[in-house]
């Protein structure tokens, strides 16, 4: 019988990716990609991938949800078809389509071979009680895994720079909008309260349940976003060095620690048996709260990006 | 009572493609946003649904985090097309 709702999942998944990828029009596409998030998340919950579904849910259907309304506006104005309307290269597409051919032979080679005896899930599980954590994806992102972990850190951080690099901080400076609505202010007060707070316990069910820092993160970075859209542009509004140690504070503990337990004879990232599950808790709030700060950022980026660009052109007569 | 779960779980899917349709005409983004709120409620009770079902409660958690985020999408909608707005007037 429930294999009626599996194969209804599947269908639509597939259905809404297509759907999404041949849509029209820009407003169909996100909102079909929405939908698409939904299916996926839901498909993630009926696989037993919890972990999954929560980061699918929060960052499919909160944080980029956001920049994709954000982005959309941009391009709602009509503008000349010129510089759109550009011929494909062929060259770039023969390329484009060799590399995802090439992908998706290793992603086929490497999913089905499934090695005998299941692969490292009896050695991780046999590790458990020795990691810090109860609950074995954490145990592996942030104790078997941290090296992984520390770079994916360092990504959100480096999109950050790349957006530094190409359009200046100087954006952050100018507050966002100026009369707040009283409607929005309560709702604003309300929801930053409890987005906090399901962070928080997102992060530390990640100890024992599915959740960990980068479901928190988003959480709370939603919490940052929805404060600068309400006009308390916070992120912008701290000073310099705050702003600099938030930012960083994730990705160098994790390095310092690495190294700090290097100089003692271990590896990099081994943590003492007997501290493991402290330090993974204090990795996992810091990366949680540079995370959330550059999530907040790169929003504050874009919104601020076409503040000013509105100011400097020549506005439209629609 | 697993027929009763199932019966629900394929009600609430069927309710989110016909949903689609909104999606695909909805003349204005509001309208298409309005969906999204659907689609993100109606998840939720799937979600709700299937942990009765499978008997798994950390799925509860999945609908919490859908929950909350579901009001930033509103908000970022009305403040950032309104403010756009305003900068073109001006």
């Amino acid at each position: 019988m429930s294999v009626w709702i599996d194969s209804l999942l599947a269908v639509l998944a597939v259905f809404l990716a297509v759907r999404c990828l041949l849509a029209p029009t820009l407003p169909q596409c996100v909102f079909l990609f929405f939908a698409f998030g939904l299916a996926l998340a839901l498909a993630w919950a009926r696989l037993g991938a919890v972990d999954v579904a929560i980061a699918e849910a929060a960052i499919a259907a909160g944080f980029l949800g956001v920049l994709l309304i954000d982005a959309l506006r941009d391009f709602a104005a009509p503008r000349t078809h010129g510089e759109t309307a550009q011929k494909p290269h062929f060259l770039t597409q023969v390329l484009l389509g060799a590399g995802l051919v090439v992908f998706l032979y290793v992603a086929l080679e490497a999913v089905w071979n499934v090695p005998d005896g299941g692969g490292l899930t009896a050695l991780a599980a046999d590790n458990l009680p020795r990691s810090g954590v109860d609950h074995p994806v954490t145990a592996v992102l942030l104790n078997y895994r941290s090296y992984d972990t520390w770079l994916e850190v360092g990504v959100v951080l480096m999109a950050l720079l790349a957006l530094f690099a190409t359009g200046g901080k100087e954006l952050f400076r100018r507050p966002v909008v100026g009369a707040v609505d009283p409607l929005l202010r309560q709702v604003i007060l309300f929801f930053t309260p409890v987005l906090f707070l399901v962070g928080a316990f997102l992060l530390y069910l990640g100890k024992t349940e599915p959740g960990g820092a980068f479901q928190a993160a988003v959480l709370w970075g939603a919490a940052g976003i929805l404060l600068h859209l309400g006009g308390w542009p916070v992120f912008a509004a701290m000073p310099r060095w705050t702003r600099q140690v938030l930012l960083t504070a994730g990705f160098g503990f994790f390095l310092l620690l690495g190294f700090i337990f290097m100089s003692g004879g271990s590896a990099l990232f081994e943590y003492p048996v007997a501290y493991a599950g402290v330090l993974i808790l204090i990795v996992e709030t810091l990366a949680a709260l540079s995370i959330a700060a550059a999530l907040t950022a790169i929003f504050a980026y874009f919104n601020g990006m076409k503040a000013a660009s509105v100011e400097n052109e020549i506005p439209d007569p629609s | 009572m697993e027929a009763f779960f199932i019966t629900v779980c394929l009600f609430l899917l069927l309710n989110i493609c016909l949903g689609l349709v909104r999606v695909w005409r909805g003349p204005t983004v509001a309208d298409r946003l309005l969906t999204t709120q659907l689609f993100g409620t109606t998840g939720m009770a799937v979600l709700i649904i299937l942990a009765g079902y499978l008997g798994e409660l950390t799925l509860l958690n999945v609908a919490i985090t859908f929950n909350v985020l579901a009001i930033l999408l509103v908000i970022c909608l009305v403040q950032v097309w309104k403010s756009g707005a305003k900068g073109g007037e001006a």
